[in-house]
């Protein structure tokens, strides 16, 4: 899931970087028929502006790629190493049955460092000025820093989690497995060190940010400070229940919740727990005897069920 | 397709916990002691006209034939009209006995259909308030039918967008989208299952407590899809975005093109699903195209279904195709039967 902005061109007419001219040209005609006014099969899709954008960006490839030197220059620019020979492209995209990906997903050309940096929120492509109508590709931007690699774990994890009753072909694969590594909850990790991947910012604390009575009512065990987007997990709430000096059948008694569910979620055994709709409603009684927020402590709970119960084998 | 928590829309069972939010669970992870996987099924498109009902009755033929029990629900409350296409008369008991809870057990407006392993949940209703069923008559319609002993529940859904009948394709294991490649049926298509997405959307924030991030996002910014709104959360709080993206992969339609002219609209269905991967950044399944075929609307003035009247034309093979499809996304390890 990316922008068409964050898109390499490559991704944008969704051909491979060894794509020889010639499928590129294909590619391109295909997308000017896809996207172009007048088709059909996008009528109403769009907004105007989106449909906009991916049209200079679809005219910014042609021009781009079809030049060997701008070509060059770009491919640079975006880390794609330079192709010896022209390697035969896979197979163009034709028409399969059901369910084959057309045109096929471009593969995502091991650039980590996408156009990002070239196109980032300055939109490059938006404007149609900005798109060469030669081989000017230098029209884009100078890499400046990354400014941008917060994006990364969205694309990344969501193959992973899509269904797969189709072939996956072998780009989507690819792309697939590094998630896995990033978003596992490791139950019973230190809990109270923030989790990486909550950083802090004001707009993410800012709403509803009820937990500061919190450290005030905790002050008595003085490392139970909680601290701001820290991720709750169920050896963080067992140790503010003790702290509190509850136990699990005062918990139990208060909330009508089973002692089974308490411990379930103290032990992280998230396949033993209801489903996510059910949970919540105990995670928000639980936070309450607890006086937590339930909004934050819910849903950061269930962002660790779902991740952890996405990244576990099947059963 | 366990391997991730999977939102559904209509609760199970009464849980005042909850809030007014719905879900359900996968019917693998609910009910272990039931063998076979239920899967409901449900064909909605927006427009009116397109086909829906013929197809949900020629699919649930097609699939009773491979030796699927299946059940046709007609789901289109206002407009009830599956018993005709079935050839059959309307029955005497219908989903407004079910709904004004003259009867309460659903299987009991089971009607036998003429085809083997086939029945039909009529929906034709005496009484109009029936048609715009209450959230409650709506939900325990819902359990009921997800309690229906079968393998395979279609639910004919009405034209529109109104909530009843997105929950419904949101409940669904297979929400399939008709389309006629036509400007007005393309244009409702898309404005169909962009409410349900976005629907979908609302409840996943509200399960996980986003709705202050979202509501944030959408004020500040000028986002362009939606696409770009996952992006823009996934900024702000890295966590919340990969789980938005997560839970909202699972929305997945399946996408039938239905009176296909020419070579040229078959392949508006592939065009459709590269479309949407741009422009969402989600799947779409393309079940395949449905030929333009008089002898359908023959077979629909005899009142006959076009699997039983015709089987042989080319637009009877192609339920075949769509219902091998079916099956073999319901079992990966298979390979699909042979027609």
């Amino acid at each position: 899931m990316k922008r068409l902005s964050d898109q390499t061109l490559y991704e944008i007419l969704e051909v491979s970087v060894e794509a020889p001219p010639e499928e590129i040209e294909r590619a391109y005609e295909r997308a000017r028929a896809l996207y172009g006014p007048g088709s059909l099969a996008t009528y109403t899709l769009m907004s105007t502006d989106e449909a906009t954008l991916l049209n200079n960006r679809i005219e910014e490839a042609k021009a781009v790629l079809l030049d060997s030197d701008a070509r060059g220059r770009y491919d640079e620019r975006i880390g794609v190493r330079p192709r010896a020979t022209p390697i035969p492209a896979p197979p163009a995209a034709q028409v399969h049955g059901a369910g084959t990906p057309w045109p096929p997903p471009a593969s995502p050309a091991a650039t980590p460092v996408p156009e990002a940096a070239i196109t980032s929120s300055t939109a490059a492509g938006a404007s149609p000025s900005a798109s060469p109508a030669g081989p000017a590709p230098m029209a884009l931007q100078t890499p400046i820093a990354l400014q941008t690699p917060i994006a990364t774990p969205l694309p990344a994890s969501l193959p992973a989690a899509a269904p797969s009753d189709l072939p996956a072909s072998p780009a989507e694969a690819e792309a697939g497995e590094p998630p896995a590594v990033p978003t596992p909850a490791s139950p019973g990790t230190a809990a109270l060190t923030p989790s990486p991947a909550a950083p802090v910012t004001p707009a993410a604390s800012a709403p509803g940010g009820a937990p500061i009575p919190l450290k005030h009512e905790l002050s008595a065990p003085k490392d139970l400070l909680v601290p701001e987007g820290a991720a709750w997990t169920g050896e963080m709430l067992r140790q503010v229940r003790t702290a509190r000096g509850l136990t699990l059948p005062q918990i139990s008694e208060r909330t009508k919740v089973t002692r089974h569910h308490l411990e379930n979620i103290e032990g992280e055994r998230f396949a033993a727990l209801p489903a996510p709709v059910y949970l919540r409603g105990i995670l928000m009684s639980l936070a309450r005897e607890l006086r937590l927020d339930g909004q934050k402590v819910s849903r950061s709970f269930l962002e660790r069920m779902a991740a952890a119960l996405a990244a576990s084998p099947k059963k | 397709m366990a391997d991730a928590p999977i939102l559904k829309l209509v609760q199970v069972v009464e849980e005042p916990q909850a809030p007014a939010l719905v879900s359900a669970r996968a019917p693998g992870r609910a009910r272990k002691a039931v063998p076979r996987a239920k899967r409901i099924l449900s064909v909605g498109g927006g427009k009116g006209g397109i086909g829906k009902s013929l197809i949900s009755a020629n699919l649930g033929i097609a699939l009773a034939r491979k030796g699927k029990r299946v059940v046709l629900v007609d789901a289109d409350l206002g407009g009830a009209n599956l018993h005709t296409t079935l050839g059959i008369e309307p029955p005497r008991r219908t989903l407004s006995d079910f709904i004004d809870r003259r009867i309460d057990d659903i299987e009991e407006v089971l009607t036998a259909t003429g085809v083997e392993n086939l029945s039909l949940i009529s929906g034709a209703l005496d009484h109009l308030e029936a048609a715009t069923p209450k959230h409650a008559q709506k939900m325990r319609l819902l359990r009921h039918v997800q309690a229906l002993d079968v393998d395979y529940a279609i639910l004919d859904l009405g034209a529109g967008t109104h909530t009843n009948v997105l929950d419904f394709f949101l409940i669904s294991d297979h929400g399939v989208l008709v389309l006629v490649p036509e400007p007005t049926a393309v244009e409702n298509a898309y404005r169909f299952v962009k409410a349900a997405f976005w629907r979908r959307m609302r409840n996943v924030a509200q399960l996980y407590g986003y709705d202050p991030l979202l509501r944030q996002v959408m004020e500040g910014t000028s986002f362009k899809s939606p696409v770009d709104l996952v992006a823009t959360v996934a900024e702000r709080d890295p966590e919340a975005g990969a789980n938005l993206a997560r839970q909202l992969a699972q929305f997945r339609p399946r996408l039938v093109v239905n009176q296909a002219r020419t070579p040229q609209d078959a392949e508006i269905g592939l065009a459709v699903v590269a479309a949407w991967r741009k422009y969402f950044g989600l799947e779409m399944d393309y079940l395949g195209a449905i030929e333009y075929d008089d002898e359908m609307w023959r077979a629909v003035r005899l009142r006959r279904p076009l699997l039983v009247a015709r089987p042989e034309v080319a637009a009877g093979r192609a339920f075949e195709l769509i219902a091998d499809r079916l099956l073999a996304m319901d079992s990966p390890e298979r390979a699909p039967e042979p027609p």
